[in-house]
């Protein structure tokens, strides 16, 4: 064997690394679902409901039927057998009301699917889905949760009157004393808007069924290709091993595709039926109706204090606007909102009360952040809220109830053990960067000068990595598959499935280390069911730090094999493993990686007790969550004239524990923030007392622009978390998180001087001018 | 959709000879930003769509000594990018760039920006430009926070021109062409508020096109336009004022003051014009020329907050115009 010369030194994790992913997504040669075509391939449209409640009296397709190009026209009755469209999460006492794929006699939300069209080319589909004759009797429709639970409610499920889906409480410490207690007690009811989660690429599905193997083959625009594979098998009542679910690129999620709908097992049936493929695109309308919606929480919280600012008692009474049905997660999201409640503070006695709320919407579902926004929201408005009723200062009063740096892992009242943290220092850092104290000072003339300047901080938390399988539906473990190619070349699978968080890039920037190979010598393969071991998913900010343990954890295995050939090689007992060479230190002697990949291939001879090849495939359990932290300060100028807010500065300090690479974490922050921006100051999904969504396209759903975005100032603390190898916590949904409270802060700061206490989102130039108004008046 | 058939003639002439005698026979095409979406709700139903881009004579900006002329189809990217233009009408650069996105502002033209449809969504909702319902209008009572605050009724939508008030300011006239002739029409009057369900927001003929619009030279006029918009995307803006100011010395000789978006159509605030003449630009005159454009405004149940903006819109175009913005 040769003495090579080690070239390969220089770590890659930690370093700030363009995506390998970049060059196909900005030169237009990745593959989204849209730009699959097969041979004979049909398209479908899908009619849906023009009204937010309503009995179908009949429903007429020959005319549809007869329009030239049409080879098919299902409706609900044809469809009866499939499904239903599956919810994961269970409660005690949840009712789960029949969610079929196609409504049979009656609509729930505007959108609802009625009947699909499937033709020769989409715009056959699209002009033969006018051709179908509806009859309905409309009904009174309820989208407001708090009137849906309200006496005189028309039901959204003749069976539920009450519109109730559940009851959920939980409780830690003793809530009683502590507000008896209490010196001071605040409160305020404190709502989350809906929002349309917007993600760029719009969902979309094409199926394809092979007669002969009686295979089905779906792409599906998704967050969880093998989730989707289980659960539309089920659905179509096929063998689970004769569906294959490829996930190509995927525009965004944000939560949104986290979940199996009704298209996905429609166009799976209308495959199979036909024997041809068939294609179904979300328009951006139906993306806005029919994809689930994020927040819609109605919150009342009550805080109970001291004097001096420590916090001892958290009430939340949590109406969570549910939609017509259960997608996926819907449920499950407003309880972990409660888990979170109590953020960042040592406070053990907290009590909290959810009402899940039937209303004729879309469901709502997991939102980038997913129930923890909301949470942060609520608990960061009630600290500034106590603070103003104390006098205090917001930094103050924050650090003055943070935990402990000594006390981690640390047991929330709401039965969480947080890792690790040291929530003073990101604060710390931001108040720095921003200046906090000489911008009081500037503040201080700015209102001596009659101008509205204001000054936000939040300190958020959030539940991250999900998750130990225990508290995650359908199991929080991921798998990885790492193999070594005969030439040394490396291939890794991932059941995580990446869709814009960059893990392509962070994976091989962690395989390249622990093998000593260049990141180009490294391919990342994701989101075909036929080609990946099962896996989970992308979401949760679980990617890194579930899925890129398990393959750290993987390449540990493989190292025990490169060795066992190392040493067979070398003829030698002890050899060591690093930047790519196996070396006996005894002789100097080395034998490269692909050496010894070649070598596990031709199996000239193999280490005792060792099979040929060069692959390990490593299913990863996390024992906990990981609970990143951080501190975002904002401050803001509210235009007189117009209640125009004009963000002057945006600091975010985040600590996502190891960072892997600086440049994606920076891009995954500043992507929350967006969306936290455009939660706190624009979007809003408006249904009006009909039930119809006046806020169905991009002309009234104001989603943020680049040019609406500060300048981003994004800085870290490292705190590692002890949960899994890497120290990596998760940073996805951080920004998001940290930025609305952050921003509403800042807002009601500047408008205190004028008796504002509190400002539901968003703080549109409207609401912001009633307020000055009402001030004036 | 519905089916239709489309011609696409290569002269004036051959297009006139195209038109139907009345509406929803023949819909014209230029940009087709508006009358695409229109066709796809459903809300025109044209039995003949008639694409005039190809018609060279309609195109480009032409500079005079007697003004500019501007061909109807000459889109908002090449208004925008005309350097004579934008030395002589930033009010209307103004207005050009308000316009998102640079995708609708390399597509949509000029002429269409006049003719486009109220975006009222009362009307996009198939209810007809008077948003009636059992023949009453749905706007009072309704959802009308963008609606009409001056002239409303019975019609209460706004005109969505974002050329129409800087064109009026300017005093600009449009020239309709129709098969037997042609007119000059000022832009003032060819925005109409419709008295009933079946009649047009614009004195456009169906037999009609509008070939160009006609700007008489407006060096020395101070003109400006500021819009008041909250969100930098795909919209329109709240409200806007155009402003052309003739100066006499350091004093106001004639003011024109158009609003847009606060009315059926655009809209002169004559007692604001009143408010100036005679007077130098100070900051108390602006203020009092700014209360005088909304001292008549009739603002809806949810659209008190228009007012405040109208006037902002009034007051920054003058500070503007003053060379203090």
């Amino acid at each position: 064997m040769a003495t090579t010369t080690i070239t390969k030194t220089e770590k890659l994790v930690g370093k700030a690394m363009r995506r390998q992913e970049d060059p196909r997504l900005i030169t237009g040669s990745a593959t989204y679902v849209d730009d699959i075509q097969m041979p004979g391939m049909l398209h479908a449209c899908i009619l849906r409901s023009p009204h937010g409640a309503a009995n179908i009296k009949s429903v007429d397709i020959a005319a549809a039927l007869a329009h030239p190009g049409v080879a098919a026209v299902y409706v609900g009755k044809d469809t009866e057998k499939v499904g239903p469209v599956p919810c994961g999460a269970s409660l005690p006492g949840l009712r789960v009301p029949h969610h079929y794929v196609l409504a049979i006699d009656r609509v729930y939300f505007i959108g609802h699917p009625v009947a699909v069209v499937v033709a020769t080319d989409k715009y056959i589909a699209r002009d033969a889905v006018d051709l179908i004759e509806v009859e309905y009797e409309t009904l009174q429709a309820v989208t407001d949760p708090e009137k849906a639970i309200g006496p005189g409610a028309p039901p959204v499920h003749p069976e539920w009157p009450d519109n109730v889906a559940f009851n959920y409480h939980q409780e830690g410490g003793d809530v009683d004393t502590a507000f008896a207690q209490a010196e001071v007690v605040v409160k305020q009811r404190i709502t989350s808007q809906r929002l349309i989660p917007s993600s760029m690429e719009t969902r979309g599905v094409v199926a394809d069924y092979n007669t002969g193997d009686k295979a089905l083959t779906i792409w599906s625009s998704t967050q969880i290709p093998h989730l989707m594979r289980t659960l539309v098998a089920q659905m179509l009542g096929a063998p689970e091993h004769k569906v294959r679910v490829v996930t190509p690129e995927v525009g965004g999620g944000f939560g949104s595709k986290l979940n199996v709908y009704a298209e996905e097992a429609l166009m799976g049936f209308v495959a199979m039926k036909l024997g041809q493929p068939v294609k179904w695109i979300e328009s951006r309308r139906e993306n806005c109706m029919c994809t689930i919606h994020g927040r819609g929480h109605v919150d009342y919280f009550e805080v109970a204090a001291k004097k001096d600012g420590t916090i001892l008692g958290i009430k939340l009474k949590l109406i969570q606007d549910l939609g017509a049905y259960h997608q996926l997660l819907t449920p499950a999201i407003p309880t972990l909102s409660v888990l979170m409640m109590p953020g960042l503070y040592r406070c053990q006695n907290v009590r909290a009360d959810i009402v899940g709320a039937f209303t004729n919407a879309v469901p709502t579902d997991a939102y980038r952040g997913a129930g923890r926004p909301e949470a942060t929201h609520g608990i960061e408005r009630m600290v500034d809220i106590l603070a103003a009723e104390l006098k205090m200062d917001p930094a103050e009063i924050r650090l003055k109830n943070f935990i402990h740096n000594d006390e981690f892992p640390y047991a929330t009242g709401t039965g969480l053990s947080y890792d690790s943290g040291n929530y003073a220092a990101p604060l710390h850092k931001a108040m720095d960067l921003i200046d906090y104290h000489n911008l009081r000072e500037e503040q201080r003339q700015a209102r001596s000068q009659g101008r509205l300047m204001g000054i936000g901080l939040s300190t958020y938390g959030e539940i991250c990595a999900f998750g130990p399988s225990p508290a995650t539906p359908a199991g929080g473990w991921e798998s990885a598959t790492v193999k070594i190619e005969p030439s040394g070349m490396v291939t890794v699978m991932t059941g995580s499935s990446p869709h814009g968080q960059g893990e392509e890039t962070t994976f091989a920037q962690i395989t390249a280390d622990e093998l000593g190979v260049g990141i180009d010598d490294v391919i990342v393969l994701h989101g075909d069911t036929a080609i990946v071991q099962y896996g989970i998913g992308t979401f949760g900010s679980r990617g890194t730090a579930v899925g890129g343990t398990a393959v750290y954890f993987a390449l540990q295995e493989l190292k025990k094999k490169i060795k066992k050939y190392g040493a067979m090689l070398l003829e030698s007992e002890e050899v060591s493993f690093s930047d790519g060479v196996c070396v006996d230190h005894k002789t100097g002697k080395s034998v490269t990686l692909a050496e010894i990949a070649g070598a596990s291939h031709r199996a000239m001879k193999l280490p005792p007790g060792t099979q040929p090849g060069m692959v390990e495939t490593y299913f990863w359990e996390p024992p906990n969550f990981a609970f990143p932290f951080g501190a975002h300060a904002v401050v803001t100028e509210v235009n007189r004239e117009t209640g125009d807010i004009e963000i002057k500065r945006y600091v975010a300090v985040d600590d996502c524990g190891n960072i892997i690479n600086p440049l994606i974490v920076a891009g995954q922050v500043h992507g929350g923030v967006v969306q936290g921006l455009g939660q706190a100051l624009w979007e809003q999904a408006v249904y009006d007392d009909n039930g119809q969504l006046i806020t169905g396209e991009f002309m009234d759903y104001a989603i943020p622009r680049a040019s609406m975005i500060p300048w981003i100032e994004t800085e870290h603390t490292v705190t590692p978390s002890p949960v899994n190898p890497l120290g990596v916590k998760g940073v996805g949904e951080a920004g998001t998180i940290g930025c609305s409270p952050a921003v509403v802060n800042s807002v009601v700061d500047a408008l205190s001087t004028l008796g504002v206490r509190h400002i539901d989102m968003p703080m549109t130039p409207e609401k912001i001018w009633n307020l000055m108004e009402g001030a004036r008046a | 959709m519905q089916q239709f058939e489309y011609a696409s003639p290569a002269s004036l002439n051959e297009a006139l000879s195209l038109l139907g005698s009345k509406w929803g026979e023949t819909d014209v095409l230029a940009g087709g930003t508006d009358q695409i979406s229109l066709m796809k709700e459903y809300l025109h139903t044209p039995k003949r769509v008639v694409n005039i881009k190809g018609i060279k004579e309609l195109h480009g900006v032409h500079h005079s000594p007697q003004g500019m002329r501007i061909g109807a189809t000459t889109t908002f990217d090449e208004l925008a990018m005309d350097k004579a233009l934008a030395a002589e009408y930033p009010s209307l650069v103004t207005a050009v760039l308000g316009i998102a996105s640079p995708q609708i502002r390399n597509m949509g033209t000029a002429g269409g920006d006049l003719c486009q449809r109220p975006r009222c969504w009362y009307f996009r909702g198939g209810y007809g430009v008077l948003a009636l319902q059992d023949g009453k209008s749905l706007v009072p009572n309704g959802q009308n926070e963008f609606h009409a605050i001056f002239g409303g009724g019975p019609a209460y939508f706004v005109s969505p021109s974002s050329l129409g008030p800087a064109l009026i300011a300017l005093n600009a006239q449009v020239k309709l062409v129709s098969a037997s002739g042609s007119r000059m029409v000022p832009v003032g009057k060819f925005f109409v508020s419709p008295q009933n369900d079946q009649s047009r927001e614009i004195a456009l003929m169906p037999n009609e096109i509008l070939t160009e619009i006609v700007v008489p030279p407006a060096r020395g006029v101070k003109n400006t336009t500021y819009e008041v918009r909250h969100k930098d995307a795909l919209d329109w803006p709240l409200a806007t004022a155009s402003v052309a100011l003739t100066m006499k010395g350091s004093s106001v000789g004639s003011a024109r003051i158009v609003l847009g978006h606060v009315a059926p159509t655009p809209w002169v605030a004559t007692q604001a014009e009143q408010a100036l003449t005679g007077k130098s630009l100070s900051d108390d005159v602006i203020a009092q020329a700014a209360d005088a454009a909304v001292a008549d405004a009739k603002p809806l149940s949810q659209n008190v907050y228009k007012v405040q903006l109208a006037k902002v819109a009034v007051k920054r175009a003058l500070m503007e115009a003053a060379g203090r913005a």
